[in-house]
This record gives C-alpha cells, sequence and structure tokens, in this order.
C-alpha cells in the first residue's frame, strides 16, 4: 500500500516530538516544595554509587561517604575546622615518647546488633584492620605493635614508633568500630554504633538510611535518610527542581547552577572539599618515568582555562596534592605554570611528541568534561591522546585501579591528607620515589612544627617531580531546600554526616 | 519511463546534502571541531561562528559537519551488519521448508521481541561504549525486520515459473538462491536498508544521547544533544542545532525509502 502524505507528515511529526521531548524532559520539572516522604523524611541526590558497603575490602570513597559517621563511629573525628574531637572515646592520653595512647571510651554506645560497644571491640576493630582488610589503606595501621583492653572502658594502643599520621588516621574509615559479631556480611548488612542503621540498598538507584533509635548520642532530626544516585548531571539537579530530592549533594552540572540562585525556594551552598582532581600518569611506564614527559604535560595545561572551561571556574587551582584545609598547604600553581612552547621542547626532548596516550576516564561528569579539554591542550602540544571511557566504579576501579592499565587518568581523590597514600609504588599511581619517602617519614615521627615542614617539602617535591597534574580542587557545591538545616560548608572529611541534619 | 515522484527527489536531496557534508567534513570545516578554545565559550550565533559554540569553545557548525560522518558511519554498518545476516536467512527461510523454516522464523521473532535499544545498551555495558558497539548492537536488532521482508520476497520468487523451471532441471538450491532470487529481492533489499538507515541514525543519536554510544569528543550529534542539557535554560541554541540535524537525517532516509518503495514497486507505481 502507498503511504499517504499524512502518513509521512505523521512520522516526521512523531521524530521531532520524540527529540523535544528528550530535550525538554531534561530541562522541566517545578519544585514541589514539598518533602518525598513527609517531614522526617530527607532524600538526598549524590552520582557515585559504592560497589559494596564493605571498605574493609573494596576501595572508593563512596562507601565511607554513606557509612562512616552515620553507620559506623570511630573513637575520634575531626570537627568541620579539620581538629580531632573525641567520638567514641571521650578523652586520651599519650604518653611523653608518643607512642603510647590511652583512650577512655563511652560506656553507653550500643551497636544495632544490640552488643555494647566495649575496650575489646575497639581492640578487635584495629586487629582486623591488620588482618582482614585489603584495601591498600590497611597499611596506615602498620604502625601499631598491640592494641589492648585494660578496662571495658579504657584501651590502650602501643605504636611501634611515634606517629603524628596514625592518630588522623583513626578519625577516617580505618578507625571504623565494628562488632566482633557484626562481620559477617559487611557487604550488604554493615552493622555499627552510629546514629543510622542501614535499612535497604536498591542497587542503581539508592541507600535507604533509618534513625537508630537507641543510639547513645544525640538523636538525629530525620527519622529516614534516603541516598539516590544519579549517573547524570542534569537528571540530578532536575530531581531537586521536581521535588523527587531535597539535597544535591554535590552539583554536577554548575553550569547549570543559576537556575538554583536564581530561585528563593532554594539554598546554594559553596565551599571547599579534599578532592583534589588528579590528572594522574602511570609512573611505571618507561615514557612517564621521564620527568621532562611529565612536566610537559604539566606545561602544556592551562588550569585556569580548563577549570573556566570543565566546571563553570567553580573551585580552586592548587598545583600539588594539599587542599588549603591542611596546615601544610602552600599554593604550587607557579611550579609549573602554563607554557606552551617549553611544554613542546620537553615533550619533544623526552620522545613523547606523536606518541598516543591512552586516558582511561571513569564515567563521571567531571572526569568526562575535563577529559576533552585535557585532550585537546595535550594534542596542541604535540601528543596525540586517545580517550577511553569506562563505567564507574567497576569497571574504573579493575581496570586503572588495581591492575595499573592506563597512561592517564583523572580522578578526584577525596581521602584527607591521602597525598602519601596516593604517591607510593603500590598505589595506581605507581611513584616511587625515596626523596618523597623520606620527608613523608620525617613529617609523620617528628613533632609538629616539622611535620608542617616536611608536609611541606613533600607536596613541593611532588610537584616539581610532576608525579600527576591536579588540574583543580573541587568545590562543595550542594543545593538544598531552604528548610534542610544542617548542611557543611566544606566537605573535608570522608563521611557526608546526616545526623547533623533537620528541618 | 517512469516517474520520479516526490519522496524520492526530497529524500534524495537531503541524503545527498548529508553526505556531502559528511564528505567535505574530510578536508574542510570552518574551525577544527574537537579544538577546545575557552576563551571563545558559549559564543551566541554569528558570522565567526554561525550556529555558536558550546561550552569547550567548540564550533557548533563543525561539529554537526563532522557529527554527519558518525551518522553515516553508523548508519552504514549497522545497515550491513543487518542486511549480510538478514538476507541471506529470509531467503533460506523462503527455501526451506517446513520446521527449519519454522525454526528460522521462530528464532526471529524471539529476537524481534527484544528492545533493540536494550539490547545495545547491553552491549555497550559489556563490551565497553563505542560507536563501533552501538552499530553492531542496532545491525544486529535489523535483522529480523530484513529477514521478515526478504522472507516474503523470496516466497514469491520461488513460485514463478522461471524458478520452477531451474528447479526442474535439477539446479541446486544455492545457485538457485543467487541466480534467481537475490537479483529479484534486490529492490526490497534497498527499501529496507533505506529504512532502517533511519532507525539506526535515531538508534545512535539516543544511544550516544544515554551515554553508550560515541565516547567524547568525536563529535556525534547525539551527544551534542547530551552535553547541551545543562545550557536548555541559557542557551537553547545548543540542543535545537543536533536536534534539526537528527530529525532531518530521519526524514530524509524516511523519504528517500518511501520513494524507492513506491518506485519498485509497479502496482504502486500504476496507481498514480
Amino acid at each position: 500500500m502507498k503511504p499517504s502524505f499524512s502518513t509521512r507528515a505523521v512520522a516526521f511529526l512523531a521524530s521531532a516530538a520524540l527529540l523535544a521531548v528528550t530535550a525538554c524532559s531534561a530541562g522541566s520539572g517545578t519544585s514541589s516544595g514539598s518533602s518525598p516522604g513527609g517531614d522526617q523524611n530527607l532524600s538526598i541526590g549524590l552520582v557515585a554509587e559504592p560497589a559494596s558497603l564493605d571498605f574493609t575490602t573494596t576501595d572508593g570513597a563512596a562507601i565511607p561517604q554513606v557509612l562512616l559517621g552515620n553507620v559506623y563511629e570511630t573513637l575520634v573525628e575531626q570537627d568541620d575546622s579539620g581538629k580531632i574531637v573525641p567520638s567514641l572515646a571521650k578523652s586520651w592520653t599519650v604518653s611523653p615518647d608518643r607512642k603510647t595512647y590511652t583512650f577512655d571510651l563511652v560506656d553507653n554506645a550500643k551497636f544495632t546488633n544490640d552488643k555494647q560497644f566495649t575496650a575489646n571491640d575497639a581492640v578487635f576493630s584495629i586487629n582486623r584492620v591488620k588482618t582482614a582488610w585489603t584495601t591498600s589503606l590497611k597499611a596506615a595501621m602498620d604502625v601499631v605493635s598491640q592494641a589492648k583492653a585494660l578496662s571495658p572502658t579504657q584501651l590502650q594502643v602501643t605504636l611501634t614508633k611515634p606517629s603524628n599520621d596514625w592518630l588522623f588516621r583513626m578519625t577516617t574509615r580505618i578507625g571504623a568500630m565494628f562488632s566482633e559479631s557484626g562481620v559477617s556480611a559487611l557487604a550488604t548488612a554493615p552493622v555499627g554504633s552510629g546514629p543510622f542503621k542501614f535499612s535497604k540498598w536498591n542497587r542503581g538507584d539508592s541507600i535507604v538510611m533509618v534513625r537508630n533509635d537507641s543510639y547513645w548520642g544525640a538523636k538525629p532530626y530525620f527519622q529516614q535518610i534516603t541516598l539516590k544516585y544519579f549517573k547524570d548531571a542534569t537528571a540530578l539537579n532536575n530531581a531537586l527542581l521536581t521535588g523527587t530530592i531535597n539535597v544535591i549533594g554535590t552539583v554536577q552540572a554548575p553550569e547549570a547552577l543559576s537556575q538554583f540562585t536564581s530561585n528563593d525556594k532554594y539554598q546554594v551552598i559553596e565551599g571547599t572539599t579534599n578532592g583534589e582532581v588528579l590528572l594522574s600518569f602511570n609512573n611505571s611506564l618507561p615514557l612517564f618515568k621521564d620527568i621532562r614527559t611529565r612536566q610537559g604535560i604539566r606545561m602544556a595545561i592551562d588550569h585556569k582555562a580548563l577549570l573556566d572551561t570543565c566546571w563553570a571556574g567553580r573551585g580552586k587551582l592548587i598545583g600539588s596534592m594539599v587542599p588549603p584545609t591542611d596546615p601544610w598547604y602552600e599554593d604550587l600553581t607557579g611550579v609549573a605554570p602554563y607554557d606552551l612552547a617549553k611544554a613542546k621542547s620537553l615533550l619533544q626532548a623526552s620522545g613523547a611528541v606523536g606518541k598516543t596516550l591512552r586516558l582511561r576516564l571513569p564515567t563521571l561528569p567531571y572526569a568526562t568534561s575535563c577529559g576533552q579539554v585535557v585532550k585537546s591542550q595535550l594534542e596542541q602540544a604535540g601528543l596525540k591522546v586517545a580517550i577511553d571511557q569506562l563505567e564507574f566504579p567497576a569497571a574504573w576501579l579493575t581496570t586503572v585501579f588495581k591492575n595499573a592499565d592506563y597512561d592517564m587518568s583523572i580522578i578526584a581523590h577525596v581521602e584527607p591528607r591521602d597525598l602519601g597514600a596516593v604517591f607510593n609504588a603500590k598505589y595506581y599511581t605507581r611513584y616511587d620515589d625515596p626523596t618523597l619517602q623520606g620527608y613523608l617519614a620525617a613529617a609523620d615521627s617528628g613533632d609538629e612544627a616539622a611535620q608542617v615542614d616536611n608536609m611541606k617539602k613533600a607536596a613541593r617535591r611532588l610537584s616539581e617531580q610532576a608525579a600527576g597534574d591536579w588540574l583543580f580542587l573541587l568545590p562543595n557545591l550542594m543545593v538544598a531546600d531552604k528548610s534542610v538545616k544542617g548542611l557543611p560548608t566544606n566537605a573535608i572529611t570522608e563521611n557526608f554526616d546526616l545526623s547533623k541534619l533537620a528541618r | 519511463m517512469k516517474r520520479l515522484n516526490p519522496s524520492l527527489i526530497a529524500g534524495g536531496v537531503i541524503v545527498t546534502v548529508i553526505v556531502l557534508m559528511a564528505l567535505v567534513s574530510f578536508v574542510w570545516t570552518p574551525y577544527d571541531a574537537t579544538l577546545v578554545t575557552p576563551t571563545s565559550r558559549l559564543l551566541k550565533p554569528s558570522w565567526e561562528h554561525w550556529f555558536g559554540t558550546d561550552k569547550f569553545g567548540r564550533d557548533v557548525l563543525s561539529q554537526i559537519m563532522v557529527g554527519s560522518r558518525t551518522t553515516l558511519f553508523v548508519g552504514v554498518v549497522a545497515v550491513g551488519v543487518a542486511a549480510v545476516i538478514g538476507v541471506p536467512l529470509g531467503i533460506l527461510a523462503a527455501m526451506v521448508r517446513r520446521w527449519p523454516s519454522e525454526v528460522i522464523m521462530r528464532a526471529n521473532d524471539l529476537l524481534l521481541a527484544f528492545p533493540a535499544l536494550l539490547l545495545a545498551i547491553m552491549f555497550g555495558a559489556v563490551f565497553g561504549a563505542s560507536t563501533l558497539t552501538a552499530m553492531v548492537a542496532i545491525g544486529i536488532a535489523s535483522v529480523p525486520s530484513f529477514a521478515r521482508v526478504i522472507r516474503s520476497g523470496a516466497l514469491q520468487v520461488m513460485r514463478t515459473e522461471y524458478v520452477l523451471a531451474a528447479r526442474a532441471a535439477g539446479r541446486q538450491p544455492f545457485p538457485i538462491a543467487l541466480r534467481h532470487v537475490l537479483p529479484n529481492v534486490t529492490s526490497l533489499i534497498t527499501v529496507q536498508a533505506s529504512v532502517s538507515f533511519a532507525i539506526a541514525v535515531l538508534a545512535e543519536a539516543a544511544l550516544s544521547f544515554l551515554g553508550y554510544g560515541t565516547p567524547p569528543p568525536t563529535p556525534s550529534w547525539g551527544r551534542m544533544l547530551q552535553e547541551s542539557q545543562e545550557f536548555l535554560f541559557t542557551a537553547p541554541r545548543l540542543a535545537i542545532f543536533p536536534g534539526i540535524a537528527i530529525a532531518i537525517a530521519v526524514l530524509g532516509f524516511n523519504l528517500l525509502g518511501d520513494g524507492l518503495r513506491d518506485r519498485f514497486d509497479p502496482k504502486l507505481e500504476d496507481r498514480r
């Protein structure tokens, strides 16, 4: 049968409508102004979903972001200014030789499996890091020679040598306290003593936390908090506009921020983070063992232009692996300033010109966006760059992080004070530098002044050696319904503290 | 002499323009389509940049020109995959009898029932998002429509006197398929290819929009749409230009398919 003109017209209109719907769906929606699920419930939109709930065996910042401080607690924690303050430990003393720490623990904390938290659980948790953990972060516990319960509420930890870093690390995930009878299913059923209980994980969609009504400390305001995961940055924005969520935990489309700043239904929070967006090099490859290649790449990148282009100018240029909130921060952006002519000559001298480098990117908005700028800028310096996108977290963690099968990558390292953890021979950067390790060791064992001095030297060394390129420091950009209170201005810890949120 | 019909002319012109645009882009574009120019971000359409620039400062017209290559490449390979598998299957299903034919066609129905985009997303998840993965997946998803159409045409050819004579003369099935059946279903293949091409263009755009198609920074109309989402309120042109390009391309291949069908089918021609 011959198709009539009207059939063709309908077909055309249908395809045009489909396109229109596709385009418009990304931007449509109005704010309902109400809370999904009621006043006692809150829904927060995030980007990277955890690969597992077990951070003892699985890397990735998304797991402690959800669980640390909310489900699991630590003996000590950081306050908003970065100072170490009590948590499950009411107080602590340090011996004159700085090798023995004695903690006085709270006596009313209870795990969600109804077991009382005691010093024995702390001993179990500390020892378990050394025996059962498989992630690279466990190395921070190597300095512990013995953990001993002096009484149910008193814990003594002896170190093999003085360490400034150890107590700080106890505020991070390796300091999480577990119940001995609650570690059988960490990947799916975490048991902790925190203000929230893990309730449900709808994989690919959301994690639901409910208030722990038998929590020993101040009870959280919200009865239930849902963490919803969005792969698409615009979908995340739209979820807030349509009232599906109440908070955007981390804005991934900063160019579209104006739609919230101009609307008095929302509050926009802008602060700083620990998230150094690193253009990482595989330093085990011959090409990257040549410092001229590394320096050439750093100098070929116009960081200011990159930040303006891929993250709407929001964030901070840092020049090394230290955020401004750390005591040893120095502005090192002048170490390798943008100089295309010099970059070309360095890359020519190292033999990198004309070679194709694989830039393997996780499917995260900032990485996809910045990767295109990096490729374009490096190609102007004579390199060839092949972008390869790997699904995040699973494919990227396996290919780049575990197998180091990459030339360059882009990822934000959000762990606090992670300079030493990221730049060593065992980590995916494969950066083996005895001088750097010397500075780090001296910083760890020295007094406070020596720590600051040596950490500054370490940061400068990294920058001068161009062990990677620090594209910028991610800003803490959050948008929320105006009624939500307690959102942090700065995100300088591993966790998203849900207990402080209220309405 | 057969008259040319309006659909054929309009479709032919649109497709020719797209093909020419793709060919020209190999030797000339107004600007480098992938060159990031931070100082030229989000420029409005002007004499320097007819369609403006995107958030990376890349010229939108240049990207649409280079993106047409991706569109055509995907269409050619997807239709190629579908034809190479679907045509022999259709002819085979027409020539064999009883249960082998049933097996082929029911397997065909099974594949037809599977959503094409879902199949492509599965391919992307397993083999990684790339233009090649998208093309092969779209091609495989188009196999059933080729096999069905070609089978019906081949069944008619198999009943013709010259085929019956060839069989009576003891010709083997393969030479009959090659010499008598295939040449007589060529028009069907051409029409089906044209229609499938339009579907492939739309599917590639959808996959790139979802992040399972052409990876950045290779220009692709679908990914241009995806990247424009952030700017729907501030720079809607970034969605409009690639959107129009996709709509015109799909319309062009559909019109061409309709026109070719009219031209090849004598019954339809007689009704003019």
